[in-house]
């Protein structure tokens, strides 16, 4: 008899999340290509109890198999993450989809993970869109190895899926918009020092800019905590201002990794716990501001973070395939599993390089009548020049190596000719050209890592 | 819990740079790997892979005949897409129909029906190709086709990731623009098949109804070839209906999505032609099918029906359309103007293309110093550009004595009312004496009486179509202007002396009292007592003057004279009195000036200044660059290039610069004229305020130059001729030399002030390793904004500005040299501030005199050196 019927469709899995708010996330999918049946649906996540939701379960599976239609030509190489974006009017939805290859019950299978977001999000969606997909493709990697070894691939793919559920549901109220208007921030004050101490404030805004605007402001009191929130974002362009979250007063949120500045209070006992591995796989060094007691750490160079990253995540990844059984692949087993995993809780340190050009703004901008668009203005010259000197180092080392054909040797010659002679300037500047160009400080410095470490090394010591 | 560093964690055994050595096997492909870039790679290597030199954008069809198949590619030259598969990748992005959605007869309707489909964008890449593309999918109607529809994209292929996403929603914007121009042609395309086939349909149905009716006729009974005929008949008749209602489903496309600003017209011109186009289809689908026959009258006239077989040819039989005959030729044509448009926005780096992006958002945020060294396109035309960046533009705030703060856009606007006022005054009272006439005359007068009695030190006056010293004070203090304006009919008899157009005498001294030389607000000077000179403009110049030639001195050195300078302390009070009246001098003519009249006037200058001189008009009307274009940023980092060769050959390069920044004229004299005008277009990145023309800028001048063209240019590039004009070339060199720069390209000399300060030596280092020019302006272009920033701050620091009482000037004048001081500027750089900050204040007054040349002209006595090489 059964013999007779065709194979019933297995009904697809789903998982509803429960999120605070509303969440501007329609679905998240998780499908494969099967050999025999073509595209289907392996897992569905979705926000639980949004009331209106404008995709059935149906439409979803549509949607999901539509990302993977195509692919069948895929030809790259094994273990690549390629990304797809989708703008479908005619069904009123963005799709990001990454598809990956993974082992599915012993064959080789293309595999599509994707989020479903409705297209009247686009322009919320496309600042954080970077911070999605990359925190996406880790999960992926680990994935990949949780397919290759059998275990189930679903409750990993959940571990980052409601995070970014629950980033995006805290972004939709709480990112900072997309102009700051300045009397919100403490370029606004009579006089500098009425909000914070003149050092603290300019060690903040050098650090922020030094480590390419990425920063995490910590303290007790929310209005505090956003003002400078506020501040520095000041610094940043408006697509990344729109990729940066405010507190929220009743200190909801967790630290999460990518955005460029993100305000976190502290609990009631005025301890903050800092998540090691997050901060660590931010696209960027990170300051730290703590606003009760005017300190500001900062992470290593753009260079050196990524190499700890990477050494990270490689380690990570290790565990993970070294795990014995199913059990032993949630965060906390992975991270006793070895020694070399032990993380180095140093990683911010004081800043060290001060610099002319924060300093001589902050001094400036404060002669400027406070009320007014003046200040305003005269930050936007600031900003210009930060644009441009930027652009002239990347042009000039550009130059110097032919685009990169030679190796870059005359560090000194740059910072003479550019007038970047003053450390932290150089910093500042260098940190915004790696915005522009993705690995510039690894070319830059090389293999002068362990140089340059042993020199603060020194420096420090005196 | 953050503890102090601790670096020694991170230097461990392990080499940076060498392999690291895992002890877990991970296999590779499940790993991540530890650097960003491979062994040889870098941040430039990314896109070396892809099999394609640079971005294209490629358009596809899905045809029903060959399956995915390219079309064309912009820029068509096939060197870009290299040994890119363009099949393969069509394949790719057009194997998936994101467009699903049903077009042919839905169930339960026996008719087609069309559906209006929205454009679908997708994002995606080829990994191992090295090539992203951001495809639009568009439907496009063909009656032909299966299903009547025809599925094309269009796909912007680059080998940049980053670039595709972060350009996102402008792409998306752009490619709209064009989709929508092919899918209005397409439009009307189909509706003019349709009428044609409907035509046909009709002749087909009237030969068959004959054609029946004679068998019937003929036989008189149903036959079998009768009922074959009914047959053919009722088919024809469905096929009618068929037509019709797809004729009135073309024409009544939702107006809605015409209306929606996604999707704008292709072009603006033809903007109209379109929308006629549209409005024609959207019409009730009989008045439509009368209005496209009225439109294509003409074509429709020749065109004869033909009668249609029952079976049409097969699929394979036919010929598809191209996309030209698909959307009309005129369409088609524009939407291939609008995607060569689309390549060209983003072609290049995607470094170069986001920081322009956010510096144009950032500089519409500072129209008040923008005019200083940017290019106009980057804040004005092109802010209208919609970048996601945003562009509102705060008003500055100005002071008035009494410390209230008001906008200074409000405060531009009562400057407005009282320039009305002033016009209508002063056309009442017909100039009757030449101003220029008036302004050689006393300049001379003044050289001879006073040549040589001033130290060289001491600064004398400051030149202007409007003066900027008189601004400060009207701008600090003057917003009371409208009160002050009905003052007593004494002043007002004074200050009307001072009108340049109120005047009919003609002796020096009335001149001078008539308020062609008025005195400085001291308290705005900046460290110098002086005059203001009002220079009309040389159109009115021009009526008055007739040919007098001008032949004097300015009337700079009355102010030794005694007795002038008992009249000018007279004249101060009065203007301090009246702050307002001094403004208003040079706007008078300027007012009615627009940015056309600002370009014939750099264009026409000849005739603007014939009168003075036997100069020959193409000297004096040649327009620095590209006669009376705008000066673009690109001409501009090509000047870089001879600006780079300029620093480095000429160890006197800072002084030079330092002239040129400070306002004061640089003469580029030498014999040879692509030299001459090589080193004009060297130095004239440095020069502030250069115009949306380069109007401030002379390149090429054989005739000598006079005092009012000091006002004008800025940067002149003079002939050395060994011939009678040559002579009084060099007289005119002599007699304006205190006022003048000269670099002698011939004799690689330099006659100027010195200059002292680290600012442009970082500018202007000869051993600078930079190696490109574009480079050496970017460089150029960031010091050129500290130094704009330290203007703005100078300028707008009111409090260093404000006396604490109306004598109180001395210390307001060492306020602002400390203040200057405080911004780490030496004595030379401080002038360069001021100078700059005139401008700035000159600017704000007349900002909204598009076009209107704002410069002026300030100098001091300072003693001249001369540099060799």
């Amino acid at each position: 008899m059964s013999a007779a019927c065709p194979p019933q469709s297995p009904a697809v899995a789903k998982t509803e999340v429960l999120v605070d708010d509303w969440c501007p996330m329609l679905a998240a999918t998780f499908a494969y290509w099967d050999n025999i049946l073509g595209p289907r649906v392996r897992h569905i996540w979705a926000p639980r109890g949004q009331g209106f939701s404008l995709l059935c379960d149906g439409e979803v599976t549509f949607l999901a198999n539509h990302t993977l239609n195509g692919e069948i030509l895929r030809s790259a190489e094994c273990g690549a993450v390629d990304v797809k974006f989708f703008v479908l009017a005619e069904k009123g939805v963005i799709i990001v989809s990454l598809i990956f290859d993974g082992e599915l019950k012993g064959d080789k299978n293309t595999c599509a993970l994707s989020i479903i977001l409705p297209q009247s999000e686009l322009s919320f969606y496309l600042p954080l869109h970077t911070v999605c997909v990359e925190r996406l493709k880790h999960i992926i990697r680990k994935g990949r190895i949780c397919m290759q070894k059998g275990y189930n691939i679903i409750s990993v793919l959940s571990s980052e899926i409601v995070p970014i559920m629950e980033l995006l549901t805290s972004m939709k109220k709480h990112s900072v918009p997309e102009e700051v208007d300045i009397k919100d921030t403490v370029l606004n004050d009579d006089d500098i020092g009425d909000s914070c101490h003149e050092d603290f404030l300019h060690k903040a805004i050098s650090s922020h800019l030094q480590t390419c605007g990425c920063s995490m402001v910590v303290g007790s009191n929310p209005e505090k905590v956003n003002k400078i929130v506020l501040t520095l974002c000041l610094f940043l362009t408006p697509a990344e201002r729109k990729c940066s979250r405010l507190c929220h007063p009743d200190g909801l949120f967790k630290y999460d990794t990518g955005l460029f500045v993100q305000g976190l209070l502290k609990d009631s006992t005025g301890s903050f716990v800092l998540p090691y591995r997050q901060v660590l796989y931010s696209p960027y060094p990170t300051t730290h501001i703590d606003v009760d007691i005017n300190t500001v750490k900062q992470m290593p160079p753009c260079h050196e973070h990524m190499y700890h990253q990477r050494r990270y995540m490689r380690s990570e990844l290790s565990a993970l395939w070294r795990a014995a059984s199913e059990d032993d692949i949630s965060p906390d087993n992975l991270i006793n599993a070895q020694d070399t995993f032990t993380p180095d809780l140093n990683i911010f340190q004081d800043v060290m390089h001060r610099d002319t050009l924060v300093k001589s703004f902050i001094d400036e901008v404060f002669l400027l009548k406070p009320g007014l668009s003046l200040r305003s203005v005269y930050l936007s010259h600031f900003l210009l020049l930060l644009n441009r000197k930027a652009l002239t180092l990347l042009r000039y080392i550009e130059d110097e190596t032919q685009k990169g054909k030679k190796t870059f040797r005359s560090l000194r010659n740059l910072k003479t000719d550019l007038d970047l002679t003053v450390e932290g300037d150089l910093n500042i500047i260098l940190a915004m050209a790696e915005k522009l160009r993705a690995g510039l400080h690894s070319f830059v410095f090389g293999k002068s890592f362990l140089t340059s470490m042993q020199e603060r090394d020194l420096l420090m010591s005196f | 819990m953050i503890g102090s560093p601790d670096v020694v964690a991170f230097t461990k055994e392990d080499d940076f740079g060498e392999l690291f050595s895992d002890p877990l096997s991970l296999p590779e492909e499940f790993s991540v790997p530890l650097f960003n870039h491979a062994a040889h790679a870098n941040p430039w290597t990314k896109t070396s892979y892809a099999k394609f030199s640079k971005d294209f954008i490629l358009i596809s069809e899905f045809s029903e005949q060959v399956g995915p198949q390219p079309l064309l590619t912009i820029p068509s030259d096939p060197k870009v897409c290299g040994t890119f598969d363009l099949n393969y990748f069509s394949l790719r992005i057009m194997s998936v129909d994101y467009q699903a959605s049903f077009v042919g007869h839905p169930p339960g309707s026996n008719y087609p029906k069309l559906n209006f489909v929205e454009d679908s964008k997708v994002v995606l890449g080829d990994s191992k190709e090295g090539a992203f593309a951001y495809v639009h999918h568009l439907t496009l109607y063909d009656l032909e086709a299966r299903g009547f529809v025809r599925p094309f994209c269009m796909a912007y292929i680059s080998a940049d990731e980053r670039k595709i996403m972060q350009q996102f929603q402008e792409m998306s914007s752009q490619f709209s623009k064009a989709s929508e121009c092919l899918k209005m042609g397409n439009r009307k395309a189909f509706a003019n098949e349709l009428e044609k086939k409907l035509k046909d349909l009709e002749y087909t149905r009237s030969v068959l109804h004959k054609e029946a009716e004679l068998q019937k006729t003929n036989s008189g009974c149903y036959s079998t070839q009768a009922i074959e005929k009914a047959n053919e008949l009722a088919n024809v008749e469905k096929s009618i209906y068929e037509h019709k209602d797809l004729l009135r489903q073309i024409t009544s496309y939702p107006s809605r999505k015409r209306k929606d600003m996604d999707f704008v017209q292709c072009e603006m011109e033809k903007a109209t032609e379109i929308s006629a186009v549209d409005d024609t289809l959207t019409c009730n689908s009989d008045n439509a099918v009368k209005s496209v026959e009225t439109e294509s009258d003409n074509r429709k006239s020749t065109y004869t029906p033909q009668f249609i077989k029952a079976k049409s040819a097969k699929c394979f039989d036919k010929r598809l359309k191209t996309l030209e005959e698909l959307c009309e030729t005129n369409f088609f044509h524009q939407t291939l103007e609008q995607l060569n448009l689309v390549e060209k926005s983003f072609r290049g780096d995607l470094s170069f293309i986001y920081t322009s992006q956010i510096n144009r958002a950032l500089l519409t945020k500072q129209r008040v110093t923008s005019f200083l060294f940017e290019a106009e396109s980057d804040w004005i035309d092109e802010t209208s550009k919609n970048f996601k960046v945003s562009s509102n533009t705060p008003p500055i705030p100005i002071l008035n004595l009494s410390g209230e703060l008001m906008n200074l856009e409000s405060y531009t606007t009562s400057v407005d009312v009282d320039h009305i006022k002033q016009s209508g005054e002063s056309s009442e009272v017909p100039a009757e004496s030449s101003t220029s006439d008036i302004t050689q005359e006393t300049s001379e007068a003044a050289d001879t009486e006073t040549k040589g009695s001033f130290s060289s030190e001491k600064s004398i006056e400051t030149f202007g179509s409007v003066s900027p010293s008189n601004l400060q004070s009207n701008y600090f203090e003057g917003l009371e202007r409208s009160k002050v304006s009905t003052t007593s009919s004494y002043e007002d008899q004074k200050v009307g002396k001072m009108s340049p157009h109120r005047t009919s005498e003609g002796s020096p001294a009335e001149v001078f009292g008539n308020g062609h030389l008025v005195p400085m607000d001291s308290a705005c000077c900046i460290g110098q007592d002086g005059f203001i000179y009002e220079e009309p403009t040389p159109e009115i110049a021009q009526e008055c003057c007739g040919d007098t030639v001008v032949n004097q001195e300015p009337l700079s050195l009355l102010h030794g004279d005694p007795v002038l300078q008992m009249d000018y302390i007279l004249e101060d009070s009065t203007l301090l009195g009246s702050p307002n009246k001094g403004l208003m001098f040079s706007e008078l003519n300027t007012s009615v000036l627009s940015e056309e009249a600002a370009r014939i006037n750099i264009e026409d200058v000849s005739d603007s200044t014939s009168y003075m001189s036997t100069s020959t008009s193409s000297d004096r009307a040649a327009s620095p660059f590209t006669y009376g274009s705008v000066l673009t940023l690109r001409q501009k980092k090509k000047a870089g290039h001879n600006a780079l060769r300029f620093i480095r050959q000429y160890p006197f390069a800072h002084q030079a610069i330092f002239c040129l920044l400070s306002g004061r004229t640089l003469v580029i004299l030498g014999s040879d004229e692509g030299t001459v005008r090589k080193l004009v277009n060297a130095l004239l990145i440095y020069v502030p305020n250069l115009g949306k023309y380069g109007e401030t800028v002379q390149p090429w001048l054989s005739t000598p130059f006079q005092l009012t063209d000091l006002q004008r240019w800025k940067l002149i590039g003079l002939q050395r001729a060994f011939s009678p004009a040559g002579s009084s070339i060099l007289h005119s060199l002599n007699r304006y030399s205190r006022y003048i720069s000269i670099l002698d390209c011939d004799n690689k000399t330099l006659r100027c002030p010195p200059y002292k300060g680290i600012l442009i030596n970082h500018m202007a280092d000869h051993r600078t390793q930079i190696k490109r020019g574009s480079t050496y302006f970017l460089h150029v272009q960031s010091l050129l904004t500290q130094l704009t920033a330290k203007a703005f701050l100078y300028t707008f620091c009111h409090h260093i500005h404000l006396p604490m009482d109306m004598n109180d000037q001395g210390s307001v004048t060492s306020r602002r040299t400390n203040f200057l001081l405080q911004l780490g500027c030496t004595v030379e750089e401080s002038k360069i501030v001021q100078y700059l900050s005139e401008l700035i204040k000159t600017h704000c007054i007349q900002g909204h005199l598009k076009g209107v040349n704002k410069s002026f002209f300030s100098f001091d006595y300072t003693t001249s050196y001369l540099y060799k090489i």
